[in-house]
């Protein structure tokens, strides 16, 4: 029996049922999104897997609490991993990610082209935006992955970030703000500060 | 519409392509406009570019036997998640490099620092500069040993402000107007750096210079 069409909330009456590929197909439509958004929010493939893996693991075990009144199951699921992901960082508060090793050579020649937005499509751009996302306050960095990259609706992303819409609305507007922002000062700032490459971070 | 209306409807008008008459009559919303189209497609290419990333496959096996021993479907013990192990063996190995640390501060006869300024303390030492605006733009270093790096925007008052320490050469103190003899250049040296609330770094202080 394969999958395609039927809804998440079928697959998941399939899934309570028992039924093994019901579960499978659940899975494997949700997983990439998730692990996506926990990957954007703490920076390490591990942890992304970890979260993925409670968040699946809390729908087999506990039959789980979602509610289809309450919105759709891949809000439901986001709302898990969001819970984690924030667990996470509050409990690594002092962990800063710094660039990898070698990074700084892989920054585009900023000084070439004065409008960082020009070239956001191309390879180097999208790598300095990705930067860029990665580098936004928590608030602001989880509306741009919900809504920007996974097209999560500003309904379900409220209800996911127990926010009113209009929070949402606002948070976007700002985050996106902050994203030209941070483009604009890192084409000027980081050929000034070649060299201040940390070796390692301390705290 | 005015502007504070346009934005606030932007993001529905921007997702089904939609544009508004208030765009011909603002040029300033127009030029803001036209930034995050470009924002925006950018945002798309990256999303696109990690559309295949997902959890390796040693996941949904994990939690295909958890779920096969949920549903009675096979026997054996209850899943509990390397990862979970791992975690705790982690734990372990982090709490004993945390001992490891803590001794050799002791035996050094160093005393820790906080690696972090909370937020209020952060304020009161940006309250404390002489310019209400606190804009660390001056050329000589602050008392308490900051030095604002250059191309960065001022501290305000109310900002949250983190420390990180950070171990840089000692060649990076060439940017902000120390000598460094040549012998001594690729020396590591510790800096504690201030991000403002947006993560940028704003300013910095060598610790053992």
């Amino acid at each position: 029996m394969t999958f395609g069409t039927e809804t998440d909330d079928e697959l998941l009456a399939l899934m309570r049922s028992g039924h093994e590929q019901g579960f499978v197909a659940l899975y494997r439509r949700r997983q990439g999104a998730i692990y996506r958004f926990a990957l954007q929010m703490s920076g390490s493939p591990a942890v992304a897997e970890d979260i993925t893996q409670e968040v699946f693991l809390t729908l087999i075990r506990d039959g789980c609490g979602f509610d289809p009144q309450r919105g759709t199951l891949s809000g439901y699921l986001f709302g898990i991993a969001r819970k984690l992901v924030l667990r996470h960082l509050e409990r690594g508060r002092s962990d800063v990610a710094l660039d990898a090793e070698g990074e700084s050579s892989a920054w585009p020649e900023l000084a070439v082209n004065d409008d960082p937005l020009a070239d956001l499509t191309h390879r180097e751009g999208v790598a300095a935006l990705r930067r860029a996302v990665s580098a936004l306050p928590r608030r602001y960095r989880e509306v741009v992955v919900l809504c920007d990259l996974e097209e999560v609706d500003y309904a379900d992303a409220a209800r996911i970030l127990g926010c009113p819409i209009g929070t949402v609305r606002s948070r976007l507007h700002r985050a996106r703000a902050l994203l030209l922002e941070k483009l604009h000062q890192e084409r000027n700032f980081r050929p000034a500060m070649g060299a201040w490459k940390p070796l390692r971070c301390l705290t | 519409m005015n502007c504070q209306d346009f934005w606030n409807t932007m993001p529905e008008l921007a997702r089904h392509g939609e544009y508004s008459g208030h765009l011909r009559e603002c040029t300033a919303c127009a030029a803001l406009w036209e930034r995050q189209r470009s924002l925006m497609a950018g945002l798309r290419a990256v999303a696109a570019e990690s559309g295949h990333w997902q959890a390796s496959a040693a996941v949904e096996a994990r939690l295909l036997a958890e779920f096969r021993s949920h549903a009675g479907m096979a026997s054996g013990p209850r899943f509990t998640g390397p990862a979970l192990v791992w975690g705790t063996l982690a734990g372990w190995a982090a709490a004993a490099a945390v001992l490891i640390a803590l001794a050799m501060f002791l035996v050094s006869g160093r005393q820790p620092q906080l690696a972090r300024r909370s937020a209020p303390a952060a304020a009161e030492w940006a309250a404390a500069q002489t310019s209400p605006d606190f804009v660390l733009t001056g050329d000589s270093p602050y008392d308490d040993g900051f030095i604002p790096l250059p191309n960065t925007e001022g501290i305000s008052p109310t900002e949250e402000v983190n420390l990180v320490r950070v171990e840089v050469p000692r060649s990076a103190m060439i940017e902000l107007g120390f000598a460094v003899s040549a012998e001594r250049a690729s020396e590591p040296v510790e800096a504690e750096v201030a991000l403002g609330a947006d993560g940028l770094a704003r300013a910095v202080r060598f610790l053992n210079e």
